[in-house]
């Protein structure tokens, strides 16, 4: 008898009463005799005509009986087996025969003991389902799970218990309060604040919280991605229509003082080779933003920092002390902390400033602020109590701006020595981001630029004073009419991509909630606009003039003003209801809000051939308090909102490094990393070995990491070795060659073929520095060796490299770029001085895959050998090699780990409780994960590797898979040097849990 | 427009590889009809012309008429886009007709600078595109 079929029925008879298996009527004399227990007739019932294995089975099952009741089970249904089998067969036949006689005490005893055991069945619950949902569908009703009396009578008592075991899980709520009473305003404002308190919220956090998987990252609850079904959707949306995203949480410095104090206070943050610098002239005036990286002072190329955009406030003729500027420097929460640290540093600002406009708790109403800090007072008190708090207290008001910042701490620090002014303005504004084709639409649908006041109503008292000062000023006017002029004009233009990138446009508007409209539409561009005149001729090229970028948005007084006069939704909906034609447009005349807001175009794919101007879009940056104001405009205009996961596809589409997670050398990127590692492993260990790729067998020696520091510097013996073995192989004809630059290449690949044989087989060097498990360790170990590594930013090697990455001939007609005059050809000089600049760098590269393929993050970049380019160019279908299946080196150990915990268990159960904890000398080993130091990473596996990617993934944009990562530099000069100019950039993509190796094509684009 | 280009050209001779980056926008361009093609040289070719076939099908059975169509094509794909229509009119037995216009199409490329001193600038230039319009008529 099959082992499967005998297991298949041991499954079906485990639920039945032991006894019931058995025909008894032969043994029934017997068991008189073996009768003492009495709790397991079925083993004593056993016939002794049975084979002496049978025999040997019974006794040991009945010496294990008491212990181990599914050892029994087993061996009870496997003697059950037999007997069938018998019985079929014949040859124990006899013990078929209808018994002579029965003993009426011991079978009734038998039967008791089913009876029982049927009952036992019959009421013992087997699965983990609740009481109702084991009822058939034509009986189950609605509300049945919390309403006991829906049941039928007789399920009732079972489901009260079962729903009491259920309260006790839930969470409590708080006893004093009914549902109403939570739900009433007043209180619902006080839990808002509260909840706020760790992890910020943005001001459209209730929207997306209704309607995104929400995360809590970096102090912030952000909006990970949408619940419904949306990834094309999105795509789709950045590419013909318009993606929303609310980016409020992204950090803004502002530096005020002198304009050459500044700069050189930040010119040391940043190099002019990564790109153009706080001092570019066309971003120093105002008129376009910039971006750059920013490193530790003077440490340039070591200790990056991360990248940010800046924006200077542009020079008005008329206003404010000659040389005193504004920059506003934004960035990402995660790179807060060190970039704030080092400004300060560099503006040597350390005198904290209390109480100056920048500071914005001090700015609060005292009121306000009373809701603040009494709040833990509050929550503590009775009902009644606070009912008396709340008549000489105003009702609590929503806190808007950054909520988890101590009310003492400064936010603001001067230096005397410079005069500048670093203050930290997290949260002071709205952030939104519109990608898009119709970004253009819906901005112009949305906002309506702000009506001037004429002057007659200056008599009724309104709270919008600035506004009043400003339209008194025949300039001004001027001025906000141009912009206006410019802002209509945008309307016109059917793509973001079409103009400057970087342009800043500063508006006054009026309250976007007046012309809501009453469904939700598409706004499209209108075609009476989009007359190709000079003015947007001109409005394209030369970008908006210097004096529009003007916007009160600057202003720090202004915008508080702004947002403690905004008309409460609540004010607003009673006005409109007391229209005198409902549904008509509500006029408020001087009364109505004047937002000023800054709008700055946002580049999209610079780099590259291809898809030029993709995911280019329109940032705009309000006041704090009017988030949800310009929010629901926006949607209403036919915008989709994005969450986190849709900024990843923007960046990755856009083939730009997403922050943090692809600045391996900042130290966001580090803790990011070791973050991300953390988490895998942690999901990954949650998995049963057996569904889970075993890593160690497929040659994936990081799965969750990236190791750059020990893959560099595995490049850079590599280098030396090969070096010091070309000298020694052949050192007359090397120096020979070296002059004409054919030689070296020629030469090398019956190297890289010699090394890549012999490598494997050399003595794994353990590295000595790298010690711990492949989950986690490595980062660290990667954080200590940081110091070596760099990314190479600086844009001439960049350009130099893109250009020797592509196929330099052949029979393209992609129009390439003519080689100018800087460019030089590869030769291993040229190598040799790049290396000795960067011993340990990584190259941001780009990959698409020549045929099929997806890869994913931690996918292994690896060199192919001769052979495989050899096999591509005769069949041009070919799909790539494949890894051969490792040896686990670890089994035997791990299995001898799993046996001595056995045996601890055992004597642990005989001893009772004495050895319970595991011997502390053993690491945990994981199944399927490297453990312990890395060996040498590039020769692990039977291709050279070569890098990492950090984002991939299918592209929609390119109908094939595309990734993003860093490779290392040596090993790519390596690499280029040695491939034929025809197959150039050529490498193979293995991911982690795979063994195939896909072709793809390297592309350093800047 | 030529005066426009006369000081661009004086500014060409001094560009620097070194010191610019070239940059190429989108070309500007009038919001999109249901019966606009665009064509390029990335798509398929039988892809393009199913395309614009089933747009002129369409026309004829359900209601979504589209009794003519337009067939863009700039720079290198003009070739292609006259092929297309071409094709189209081949294949119809006679019911369809092309008019073609032709334009010229001013392109931005923007000069990024390297160094901070540098202001970006902008260069013009041309390049011809057709527009060829493709509808039914009436077999005599």
């Amino acid at each position: 008898m099959s082992n499967a079929k005998e297991r298949k029925h041991a499954k079906k008879m485990r639920n039945q009463p032991t006894n019931v298996t058995l025909f008894s009527g032969f043994a029934a004399n017997r068991s008189v005799k073996h009768y003492g227990g009495g709790g397991k007739p079925a083993q004593t019932q056993k016939p002794e005509s049975r084979s002496g294995s049978a025999q040997q089975q019974e006794s040991k099952v009945t010496h294990h009986s008491l212990r181990d009741p599914d050892v029994n089970e087993q061996s009870s249904s496997k003697v059950t087996f037999r007997k069938k089998g018998g019985w079929k067969a014949g040859p124990e036949g006899t013990s078929q025969e209808m018994p002579k006689y029965i003993t009426a005490s011991t079978f009734a005893q038998a039967r008791a003991a089913e009876i029982s055991a049927m009952l036992r069945a019959v009421t013992q619950k087997s699965s983990n389902s609740m009481v109702f949902q084991t009822l058939p569908r034509h009986m189950r009703r609605r509300a049945m799970s919390h309403n006991v009396k829906r049941l039928p009578q007789r399920l009732r008592e079972i489901a009260q218990k079962e729903a009491e075991k259920t309260v006790h899980q839930k969470k409590e709520h708080s006893k004093n309060k009914c549902h109403k009473a939570r739900r009433c305003h007043k209180n619902q404002m006080l839990e808002f604040n509260r909840r706020q308190k760790k992890n910020m919220w943005l001001e459209t956090h209730i929207w997306h919280a209704k309607r995104f998987h929400m995360v809590k990252k970096w102090g912030y609850c952000l909006g990970e991605r949408p619940t419904v079904k949306s990834h094309r959707a999105c795509y789709r949306a950045m590419t013909n229509h318009c993606l929303l995203q609310d980016i409020s949480y992204y950090c803004c410095l502002e530096l005020k003082g002198k304009e050459e104090e500044i700069l050189k206070a930040l010119s040391r943050m940043c190099s002019i080779e990564t790109g153009l610098t706080f001092a570019a002239v066309h971003c120093l005036s105002g008129k376009r933003q910039g971006s750059l990286m920013l490193y530790r002072a003077n440490q340039y190329p070591r200790e990056m920092l991360g990248p940010v955009t800046f924006i200077w406030k542009s020079e008005r003729s008329a206003g404010g002390p000659a040389g005193s500027r504004q920059l506003w420097i934004w960035l990402h929460p995660t790179l807060r902390e060190e970039i704030l640290e080092e400004i300060k540093a560099a503006c040597q600002c350390i005198e904290p400033i209390q109480s100056t406009i920048c500071t914005p708790n001090s700015l609060l109403t005292p009121l306000q602020e009373k809701s603040q800090t009494g709040l833990p007072d509050e929550k503590i008190v009775t009902k009644r109590k606070r009912k008396d708090d709340g008549e000489n207290a105003k009702p609590v008001k929503k806190v808007f701006g950054n909520r988890t910042r101590d009310a003492h701490q400064p936010c603001s620090w001067s230096s005397p020595a410079t005069g500048i002014v670093v203050s930290d303005l997290t949260m002071e504004m709205n952030r939104y981001r519109l990608i898009g084709p119709l970004s253009h639409s819906v901005l112009t649908e949305a906002l309506k630029a702000a009506a001037v006041h004429t002057g007659e109503e200056d008599t009724e008292k309104t709270p919008h004073s600035w506004w009043i000062e400003t339209c008194r000023n025949p300039d001004d006017v001027s001025l906000h009419h141009r912009q206006e002029a410019i802002f209509e004009m945008l309307g016109g233009i059917t793509s973001p991509a079409e103009i400057p990138a970087g342009t800043i446009l500063g508006l006054t508007v009026g309250d976007p909630r007046i012309n809501l409209p009453q469904k939700r539409f598409k706004a499209l561009p209108d075609p009476e606009k989009c007359q190709d005149n000079e003015r947007v001729r001109q409005l394209l090229m030369e970008g908006v003039p210097v004096e529009c970028t003007h916007s009160f948005i600057w202003n720090q007084a202004i915008c508080q003003s702004v947002t403690e006069n905004k008309i409460s939704d609540q004010d607003l909906n009673r006005m409109r209801s007391e229209l005198l034609v409902p549904g008509s447009q509500l006029v408020l005349g001087p009364q109505e809000s004047k937002i000023p807001i800054l709008l700055i175009h946002q580049p999209g794919r610079v780099t590259g051939e291809d898809r030029r101007g993709w995911g280019s879009g329109w940032d705009v940056l309000l006041p704090k308090g009017w988030g949800m104001a310009f929010w629901i405009p926006f949607i209403y205009r036919g915008a989709r909102v994005g969450g986190l996961k849709e900024g990843l596809v923007h960046s990755q589409y856009k083939r730009s490094p997403n922050i943090p997670g692809d600045f391996p050398d900042c130290p966001a990127g580090v803790l990011f990393a070791e973050e991300q590692a953390k988490n895998l492993l942690e999901k990954y260990k949650r998995r049963p070995p057996a569904k889970r790729p075993n890593y160690v067998k497929l040659g994936t020696l990081a799965p969750f990491c990236c190791p750059w520091g020990q893959l560099t510097r595995d490049w850079e013996s590599r280098e030396q070795t090969q070096g010091e073995s070309c000298v020694a192989s052949s050192p007359n004809s090397e120096v020979g060659d070296s002059g004409n630059g054919e030689g070296p290449r020629a030469a090398a690949p019956d190297k890289t073929l010699q090394f890549s044989a012999e490598e494997p087989r050399e003595p794994e060097d353990m590295d000595t520095e790298c010690q711990g498990q492949a989950g986690t360790q490595p980062v660290r170990d990667q954080d200590a060796a940081l110091g070596g590594l760099c990314v190479v930013r600086e844009r001439k090697l960049l350009k130099q490299l893109s250009s020797w990455c592509g196929p330099s001939s052949g029979g393209s007609w992609v129009p390439r770029r003519a080689p100018g005059r800087g460019q030089q050809d590869l030769t291993r000089e040229t190598c040799l001085s790049i290396l000795s600049r960067f011993p340990r760098a990584l190259v941001w590269v780009s990959l698409s895959l020549l045929h099929k393929g997806s890869p994913e993050p931690y996918t292994m970049i690896c060199v192919p050998t001769k052979e495989d380019l050899l096999h591509l160019s005769q069949d041009r279908f070919y799909c790539g090699p494949q890894e051969s299946k490792h040896s686990d080196p670890f089994k035997s150990k791990l299995l001898k780990q799993k046996k001595e915990k056995r045996r601890r268990r055992q004597t642990a159960s005989l001893e009772g409780q004495a050895g319970e904890e595991p011997a502390a000398g053993h690491e945990a080993l994981t199944q399927g994960l490297w453990s312990g130091p890395l060996p040498t990473v590039t020769s692990h596996c039977s291709r050279l590797l070569l890098g990492f990617v950090t984002q991939g993934d299918f592209s929609m944009a390119l109908g094939c898979g595309e990734a993003l990562g860093f490779v290392s530099l040596t090993g790519l000069l390596d690499i280029l040097s040695r491939q034929p100019a025809r197959e150039r950039g050529l490498v193979l993509l293995r991911p982690p849990a795979s063994l195939q190796y896909r072709f793809a094509r390297i592309a350093v684009e800047v | 427009m030529a005066e426009n280009r006369e000081p661009r050209g004086a500014a060409e001779a001094e560009l620097d590889p070194v010191e610019y980056t070239l940059r190429k926008r989108l070309p500007h361009r009038l919001p999109r009809r249901p019966n606009d093609i665009y064509v390029n040289m990335k798509t398929d070719f039988k892809a393009q012309l199913a395309r614009c076939q089933k747009l002129l099908d369409a026309g004829s059975r359900g209601q979504n008429a589209c009794a003519e169509i337009y067939i863009h094509g700039l720079g290198l794909a003009i070739n292609r886009a006259i092929n297309i229509a071409l094709q189209l009119q081949a294949g119809s037995f006679g019911s369809l007709q092309v008019a073609a216009n032709t334009s010229t199409v001013e392109l931005v490329d923007e000069l990024e600078p390297e160094t901070d001193t540098r202001e970006p600038l902008i260069r013009i230039r041309n390049n011809s595109a057709i527009h060829i319009r493709v509808f039914r008529v009436t077999p005599k």
